[in-house]
């Protein structure tokens, strides 16, 4: 039962509290992926699972264990570094073999797993090499063997792709949902980026100032966010929010809309902001019938190859909206058009707190 | 990012033309010493100064063995001594603080104290005042403590000298290293010590050469200490080539520029090993790793 357990973890370099009350579970086999921005303590939480990082407070557990005070050897987990720290001094052979030669295995048992771990990595061919004479994607890959040739309970990714281009961060992920699903360990993941975590993740868990503030499978946190932070975090383009109040005790009111929109949870006078994802903003004559209509003007267009993504002026506020680029292809920039949502579709937010309000 | 260097002698010949030339400036002492060590005592005093001449080794010669005026028979001089202390003294003093120095540097690069800044630089305090200033202290120490005309003496007091340049050097190679490889290996299970000498020093070498050699440098040239602190026995090259200045024949310009050249050889030797290390050394974490 490989589980991790993290619990109440607190961590403060000087002034600055990195982790506070940070507190996760990991099931077994499960990739789980932290999800924060920059600075946020994705790091630092990996480090202290590892034992790299001390901890003023918190419980770490594994594996039914307390390791919380346990020596880094010692902890059956390996990890992945941001920018792959392979020993440049030494050859990739000497990098993959290192982490086994601790260990008590003999030398062609060694050999055998240093050839099985650069076989399923495809890095067969640079055994031979220094790591500076690599792509970065062999790197890459190298950094993972090393990390893996151990067959450690527990792997931990800090970022791994930043430093990759993304073309190769695309490949990447699919190497690393491949890993998973063949060596079935349990993985923790810590990315910056909402794809890469909603792309990997079983569970998703999202980190703002050293905490995680909410767990979810990725289809929970894109459909129905926890709160206003969650909401901005997942989703690309970022979802709308549109500040309103609620007008009387079932209405509220939107800044480009003449008639008011109901709600039923939103109390008299509260200040709302109201989330609407890029997607969900359609061209009112073809792609729905009723809902909410407004006419916006074109700000500026994105093309991204299959669809463009449209920064729109509407009164009071600016949105962004997604369209396939034959649809896109029809308009420019200061164009006014006619664009509708479903209210259904529409998130609401205490404007204060930014925690969601049910809405029936 | 585009490569933006070209090959080797793409410069053109202009810019080759001017480099040797303002080379063939800073080397032209060099030369004139080197080409002095090959001449007669009466080519060497020839004014204008002889660019051809017929080169003769007795200068060479006369630094080792020297016949002697009454007798006639030739005697060893103790030049070889002189010449086996200067590399004794300065490859010890010098290997010793880069030891020390580079034990400090780990300390102060990974493991900071309160006020580690602070420490730094009351290190680097005693390289601010010209050494002189401190030579009658040390002088007199050095008198009670019985350690004038040591091997030892001297080699503490360079290896002294040596530690703070070799602190700030190694530190700085330490603090481009990326951290995360000595957090990987401790992953796999190193130690500390292991961590230290199979990851950390083996990533530096190139810096611990440019370390060794600028230090090497330095000692190796140093006149006034040696002159005060060592004994006949533990004389170095340069104070016995400033006695034979004093000798009763006037100056022996030949002999002394063969004592120079010899002197010379080491250093260039040195240089010469590491110079592709030398070169990584001096230009540490300025290249994108």
């Amino acid at each position: 039962m490989s589980e991790l357990r993290v619990k109440n973890l607190r961590r403060e370099f000087g002034s600055v509290v990195a982790l506070q009350d940070m507190s996760f579970e990991v099931a077994e086999g499960e990739f789980f992926c932290l999800l924060g921005p920059s600075s946020s303590g994705k790091t630092t939480t990996l480090r202290a699972i590892s034992g790299l990082e001390d901890l003023e407070q918190g419980v770490i557990s594994f594996d039914g264990q307390d390791v919380t005070n346990a020596p880094v050897q010692n902890r059956g987990m390996s990890m992945i570094f941001q920018t792959f720290a392979l020993y440049s001094h030494m050859s990739v052979e000497a990098n993959l073999a290192h982490p086994l030669q601790r260990d008590g295995i003999s030398q062609s048992e060694i050999k055998k797993r240093v050839g099985d771990v650069a076989e399923l990595l495809r890095v067969s061919h640079t055994l031979k090499r220094k790591p500076t004479t690599l792509s970065g994607g062999e790197q890459q890959r190298v950094a993972i063997g090393r990390a893996i040739v151990r067959r450690p309970k527990l792997l931990l990714l800090d970022e791994p792709l930043t430093n990759l281009d993304a073309k190769l961060r695309h490949e990447m992920r699919a190497e690393f949902k491949r890993l998973h699903r063949e060596l079935g360990m349990t993985m923790l993941y810590a990315t910056p980026d909402q794809l890469e975590a909603l792309t990997m993740g079983q569970r998703v868990g999202v980190i703002e100032n050293g905490k995680v503030v909410t767990v979810g499978t990725p289809r929970d946190l894109y459909c129905a966010p926890d709160n206003l932070y969650v909401a901005r975090m997942v989703g690309s383009p970022p979802i709308n929010i549109l500040p309103a109040a609620a007008v009387r005790n079932d209405q509220f009111q939107l800044s480009f809309l003449q008639s008011s929109l109901e709600i039923s949870s939103a109390p008299d006078g509260k200040k709302l902001a109201i989330g609407l994802r890029p997607h969900d903003l359609v061209l009112a004559e073809s792609d729905i019938t009723g809902g909410v209509r407004f006419s916006v003007k074109i700000k500026l267009t994105e093309p991204l190859g299959d669809v463009t993504v449209f920064d729109l002026a509407a009164q009071g506020a600016d949105l962004k909206m997604v369209l396939r680029e034959e649809v896109a292809a029809q308009y420019d920039v200061g164009d006014e058009i006619e664009v509708a949502f479903d209210p259904k579709n529409l998130h609401f937010f205490d404007h204060a707190g930014g925690q969601r309000l049910s809405k029936e | 990012m585009t490569k933006r260097y070209r090959e080797i002698g793409k410069a053109g010949w202009s810019y080759t033309l001017i480099t040797s030339l303002v080379g063939l400036i800073y080397f032209s002492p060099v030369l004139w010493i080197i080409l002095t060590s090959f001449k007669t005592r009466t080519d060497a005093l020839a004014v204008p100064p002889k660019l051809f001449f017929t080169p003769t080794l007795d200068n060479f010669a006369s630094v080792f063995y020297r016949s002697s005026i009454t007798t006639g028979t030739s005697q060893a001089t103790d030049m070889a001594l002189y010449f086996f202390n200067s590399i004794f003294i300065a490859g010890t003093s010098v290997g010793l603080a880069l030891i020390v120095g580079t034990l400090a540097a780990y300390a102060f690069s990974r493991y900071p104290l309160r006020g580690n800044d602070t420490y730094l630089f009351i290190i680097l305090t005693t390289r601010m005042m010209p050494p002189i200033v401190v030579i009658i202290p040390i002088f007199l120490m050095f008198r009670l403590s019985g350690l004038a005309g040591s091997y030892w003496g001297i080699i503490l007091l360079y290896t002294a000298f040596n530690i703070p340049f070799s602190v700030w050097l190694v530190k700085s190679f330490f603090d481009e290293l990326n951290p995360e490889i000595e957090d990987a290996a401790r992953m796999d299970g190193a130690s500390e010590g292991r961590v230290f000498f199979r990851f950390c020093i083996p990533q530096i070498l190139a810096g611990l050469s440019a370390t060794f050699v600028f230090g090497l440098i330095l000692t190796w040239n140093e006149f006034l200490f040696a002159l005060l602190l060592t004994g006949v026995e533990t004389r170095t090259v340069p104070v016995a080539m400033a006695r034979t200045l004093g000798g009763e024949v006037g100056v022996d310009y030949g002999l002394l520029a063969a004592i120079v050249t010899l002197f010379l050889l080491p250093i260039f030797f040195v240089t010469f090993l590491l110079q592709n290390q030398l070169l990584r050394g001096v230009t540490f974490g300025t290249v994108k790793k």
